[in-house]
Formats: structure tokens, C-alpha cells, sequence
């Protein structure tokens, strides 16, 4: 395949001017615009049947149940769990500034919180995960995982400055942590916002990886 | 003027996760057309694009709640369009079909003096631009279509300038290998 | 109870490892689940241990399930369960060519398989991380990009387009975040993952006419 000279493609590409070429290359280049300049660039208009079908569309899907329940899980978004954050973002608590961002994680040198397995590997490091859910209605909010034996009182979630969210932070040790929320004390909730398994029960379990760069989705 | 028109994205979206559906209306009336013509040259035919554009903004309607900023509902909608337009051009590749009326896309010239053969051209690109990655079809139109910088284009896309650039070059040699018998 | 159980750990000291876990069992469920839970699952334990498998995870389904209310023959049924897919994960990754995965390989592998992958994804995984990377780590990840939703065999297409460029392995493992910030944009799962699949700027696959899809150095390229 002839490919085009690399002064004529950042000719197209605006960065050069026609006189900017070599003599030898001007003629390829005005081939070269000429080619593009042949793109359609009309602007399109689309039928006006396009507003009534997306508004019938919509009226129709703000009725559904599925949408309400779907929005009470789906809210959450406004306080995601699983932006991956720089670890450079991490040191002097500059994160709760990045609208949306609600991992919070430093390192801290304290040691594996009591109540850890014995038989887990010990860990040097420990990261601070914070869990937040939105549940607003809730009378009672706490997570429980692998890495407090899946004790429903373990960990309980506090209200937030926002009305109907809840959150902890929780100092985890190094590796891959299955957990769930369990809201007042009787129904055990995903996170909305994590991957979720199969806990072998019935329901769905979340999964967060804790590394030394951070908390991640794994 | 109307209220409705003076109200900014932001404030339109809030008020329909607020409740207000019908205030949906006003976005869509925006936006329907603002990003057709990308949706028309990324799938090489109308029909495909106003599908799309319509379908992005129903999609856009059910996820409102997960736009985290709601003064760029522009930006957000044009991301679910751009992955709907991509969705569908997968969808064809398995089919086994590039559309053919690419051409069709082509606006019918209005004059007759050397128009039917600048529409000619243009069609022969259009299929010629249908040819591409999708990837690079879409470097490809958001540049000599849309007119955007690579800077623009990156920053809508989440691809470096890099590999745009490398993409469009590519692109510009495909053109040019497909479009040789045309020029001759 | 557990007292007395950990008592008896201690003085049993050196006995076979089999004894030792069935001990380990008890001391962790006691407690936390009915006897008869207990029994079986150290009998699950005993037998899995025979075999090669971790115990660990076993006695981890057990807590959970125990903590979660679940009646004794769910919980049972449950290990049973977990106790398989680590068995079937070793036979997919000793197809794979790994004769002796560790346990974290085989916990990879059971999360995988309870995520969706089946046991020739898993195999297949297997084989293509040999020998330079860590199929615990690409197990772990493809399991996680099927369980944010990506379908099974596109997530593993991902990942061994990822693995032959030779990306590393944080790389590897940044890609569940990156599905997900694709999905808070507006886009499914598998759209999500489309798009960081590298496989697309080999070209070859889309290009209608055969050609080659590199690029070709030209004579003007410096």
C-alpha cells in the first residue's frame, strides 16, 4: 500500500500549511486535501418523530417499578466505592475534594485490627477502606465481609452529612475481601456500586481487593 | 422566550430526577440533532444514526441518575451515543455486512454544475470512510467532520493524542489506497 | 469450647496434617455453626486437604454462612460446592499445563468458576498466562470482569489480547476499574470492555480486504 509522505498526513492533520511543503511534495498534498475535502459535511437533521417516540419511551420507563427500586440501588453512583485513585491522590487527604470520589485510603503502620483470623497472613500494612452505602429509611447499617468473619456487628455504618447515606472506614489487611451490607440487622444488600458473586446462599456477595497501591475492584 | 429554554442542563436534569419527566423533552429537543451527524457517519446511513441518537437518548433518560455532573450532560450523553454507535458497528462486523448505502448518507446536491461529481466523490469516500476501524472511522469523523482538535478529541474519547494521531494517519493511508480508483 | 479446642491443637503438636485441619475446623466453626455442620464440613475439610486443596476457603463459607443465618444444609451444600470448583479449577490448570497451582491459583480459579467462567475458560486462561504471569492474578481479574458483567469469553479475550502485547500485570489488574468507569459513563459492561480491548488497534480483524494490518514502514519514514 503507497502510505502518504508523514509532512502531508500532519498536512491534513492542520499542522502544516500547503507552502510549509517540500516542492517535491505539494502535489500529494493538494491530493491529499482534495480527498478530504470531499467529506460530507452537512449537518443533519432528524425527524421530529425522534422527540415523540424518546418521550413515549421515557414517560413509559418512568413508570416502572423495576426504575424505582432501581433508582434506591443505583443513587449510590453520587458515592461510588471503586474509583481507582492515584496513590500520589492518597497522602494529605486532598481526595474528599474530587467530587464523587468517596475511597478513602492512607496508610496507617497500626497493626491488624483485633478480631482478624489467626490463621490469615499478618499484615504489615493496613489500608483504610471506607464503605458507604446509600440507604436512606435505614435504622441500622453495617458491613460484614471476610475480614471480620462476616460479623453482622462488627462494623457498623454511620449517617453521613447526607441525608439516607451511611458510612465506616475500616482498616483491612493486604488481600481480595468479599463483604456485604447488612441493613437493620436482617437484609443483606450488595454494594451497588462493587462486582458482585454468587455467596453460595442465594444471594450476592461484593468484592474489593485491598493491594498497598489502595483499595481496587477485584 | 420560554423558561424552559433559559434553564441550564444542569438544572433541567435535576429537575427530572426531582420528578418532572416531561422536562426531558427540553434536552432531547437540544441535543437531537447536535449529534446526528456524527451518529449518521459513524453508521453510514441516516436511518442507523437517527436510531441511535434516539435510542442514546432514552438510554441517557433511564441512567440520569449515574450522570455525576449533570451541568455536562452534553459530554455524558455523547459518551453513551459514541458506545451505542460502537455497539452497533460490532454488531454489523459479526453480521457480516458494512452498510452499503453509506452513500445514501450523502446529502443530494442542490445545483448540477459539478455537483454530481462532488457527490460522487463524496460518496466514494463515505464508503471508503466505512471501510475504516471504527476506531479510526471515528478519529476520522470527529476531526474532518466535526472539526474538533486532537486535544478535544482526546479528552471526549479518553484516547491519548498518540494514538489518535496514529489511528488517523493510518486512516488517511486506507482512504487514500481506497479512494486511488476513484481519483484516477 | 474453643478454649478446650485450641487446647488440643497445642498438645497434638506434631500429628498429621490431615488431624491438625480437622482440629483447625472445629476450633474455627465452633461457635458459629451447629455441630452437625461442624462434622461435616471437617469431613469435607479432611478430604479436600487429602487432596491437595486449601481448607481455608472452606472454612471461610462455612463462617459466612453460619453468620448469615443460612440453615445447615445450605451451608453444607455451599462447601460441598466451593470444595468442587477448587477441584475442578486444579484439573483446568493442570490442563493448563501447571502440575502443582498453589492455593491461590486454586482460590483464583474457584472464584472464577463462581463467577461464570466454566472450567475449559479457566483452562484456557490458564494456559495462555504460562509462563509469565501469575494465574492466580489474570484468574482473579477475569473473574471480577465477569462478575461486573462483562460475558465470560469477551473478559477472556481481554485479557489474552492484554497478556500477548505483554502488558503487565498492573495493567491486568487496573482493568476492573477501567470496565467501571466506562459503565459510570453510560456504557454496559461489555461495551465497556470493548473499548479497552487492544485487540481492535490490530486492525486485521476489521479489515475487509486482508491487508496487513501494521503499519508498514514507508520509504519517507525516517
Amino acid at each position: 500500500m503507497t502510505t502518504y509522505h508523514p509532512s502531508v498526513k500532519r498536512l491534513l492533520d492542520g499542522e502544516l500549511r500547503l507552502g510549509d511543503l517540500p516542492p517535491e511534495l505539494r502535489a500529494e498534498g493538494e491530493d491529499a486535501r482534495r480527498l478530504v475535502a470531499a467529506l460530507d459535511r452537512e449537518p443533519v437533521t432528524l425527524s421530529r418523530a425522534v422527540d415523540a417516540q424518546v418521550m413515549a419511551a421515557v414517560r413509559h420507563h418512568a413508570k416502572s417499578p423495576a426504575r424505582r427500586i432501581w433508582r434506591w440501588v443505583a443513587a449510590p453512583r453520587e458515592v461510588e466505592l471503586r474509583l481507582r485513585v492515584r496513590p500520589w491522590a492518597l497522602w494529605g487527604g486532598a481526595l474528599a475534594a474530587a467530587a464523587g470520589v468517596t475511597l478513602l485510603l492512607t496508610r496507617a503502620a497500626a497493626p491488624v485490627p483485633s478480631g482478624a483470623v489467626a490463621t490469615h497472613v499478618a499484615a504489615r500494612n493496613v489500608v483504610f477502606v471506607r464503605f458507604v452505602l446509600y440507604a436512606p429509611g435505614a435504622k441500622r447499617v453495617t458491613v460484614a465481609g471476610t475480614f471480620n468473619q462476616w460479623d453482622q456487628t462488627a462494623a457498623p455504618l454511620v449517617p453521613a452529612g447526607t441525608d439516607g447515606v451511611w458510612t465506616t472506614t475500616l482498616a483491612l489487611p493486604v488481600g481480595q475481601h468479599q463483604y456485604a451490607f447488612v441493613v437493620d440487622g436482617r437484609r443483606w444488600v450488595a454494594d451497588p456500586a462493587a462486582p458482585a458473586v454468587d455467596d453460595g446462599f442465594g444471594r450476592r456477595n461484593s468484592v474489593v481487593a485491598v493491594t498497598t497501591q489502595g483499595a481496587r475492584t477485584l | 422566550m420560554e423558561s424552559r429554554d433559559a434553564a441550564t442542563d444542569g438544572e433541567i436534569v435535576r429537575a427530572v430526577l426531582a420528578g418532572d419527566v416531561e422536562l426531558y423533552a427540553a434536552l432531547v429537543e437540544r441535543y437531537r440533532d447536535r449529534f446526528a451527524r456524527y451518529a449518521v457517519r459513524m453508521l453510514g446511513s441516516h436511518d442507523a444514526g437517527e436510531d441511535a441518537v434516539q435510542d442514546a437518548l432514552v438510554r441517557a433518560f433511564d441512567r440520569l441518575a449515574d450522570c455525576r455532573d449533570p451541568d455536562k450532560f452534553a459530554g455524558w450523553l455523547f459518551l453513551i451515543l459514541r458506545n451505542r454507535c460502537f455497539a452497533e458497528q460490532r454488531r454489523h462486523q459479526r453480521e457480516g455486512h458494512m452498510p452499503e448505502d453509506a452513500a445514501d448518507a450523502v446529502a443530494a446536491p442542490e445545483r448540477s454544475d459539478g455537483a454530481v461529481e462532488r457527490r460522487e466523490s463524496a460518496q466514494a469516500l463515505a464508503r471508503a470512510v466505512g471501510q475504516l476501524t471504527p476506531q479510526q472511522r471515528e478519529a476520522f469523523v470527529l476531526k474532518h467532520v466535526e472539526g474538533l482538535s486532537y486535544e478535544e478529541i482526546a479528552r471526549l474519547t479518553g484516547a491519548t493524542v498518540a494514538s489518535l494521531k496514529m489511528r488517523m494517519h493510518r486512516a488517511y493511508d486506507r482512504l487514500r489506497e481506497h479512494m486511488k480508483e476513484h481519483l484516477r | 469450647m474453643r478454649a478446650l479446642g485450641l487446647a488440643l491443637v497445642i498438645v497434638v503438636g506434631g500429628a498429621s496434617p490431615c488431624g491438625l485441619a480437622a482440629q483447625d475446623v472445629a476450633a474455627r466453626l465452633d461457635g458459629r455453626v451447629t455441630a452437625d455442620v461442624v462434622r461435616t464440613v471437617q469431613g469435607i475439610a479432611r478430604d479436600a486437604a487429602a487432596r491437595g486443596l486449601p481448607v481455608e476457603p472452606l472454612i471461610q463459607k462455612a463462617i459466612e454462612g453460619g453468620a448469615k443465618g443460612v440453615p445447615a444444609d445450605r451451608v453444607i451444600a455451599a462447601v460441598r460446592v466451593l470444595a468442587a470448583r477448587l477441584d475442578e479449577a486444579r484439573s483446568a490448570l493442570r490442563e493448563a499445563g501447571t502440575p502443582a497451582p498453589s492455593p491461590e491459583a486454586l482460590e483464583s480459579g474457584a472464584y472464577a468458576l463462581s463467577a461464570g467462567l466454566n472450567a475449559r475458560q479457566v483452562r484456557d486462561l490458564g494456559r495462555v498466562s504460562r509462563p509469565s504471569y501469575d494465574p492466580a492474578l489474570t484468574l482473579r481479574v477475569a473473574a471480577t470482569l465477569t462478575a461486573l458483567g462483562v460475558p465470560a469469553q469477551q473478559g477472556l479475550q481481554l485479557m489474552t489480547h492484554m497478556i500477548q502485547a505483554g502488558r503487565g500485570p498492573n495493567d491486568l489488574l487496573d482493568l476492573p476499574n477501567e470496565v467501571q468507569v466506562g459503565m459510570a459513563r453510560g456504557a454496559t459492561a461489555a461495551e465497556a470492555a470493548e473499548g479497552l480491548d487492544i485487540g481492535e488497534e490490530g486492525e486485521g480483524r476489521h479489515n475487509q480486504q486482508g491487508q496487513q494490518g501494521e503499519h508498514r514502514p514507508s520509504p519517507h519514514e525516517p
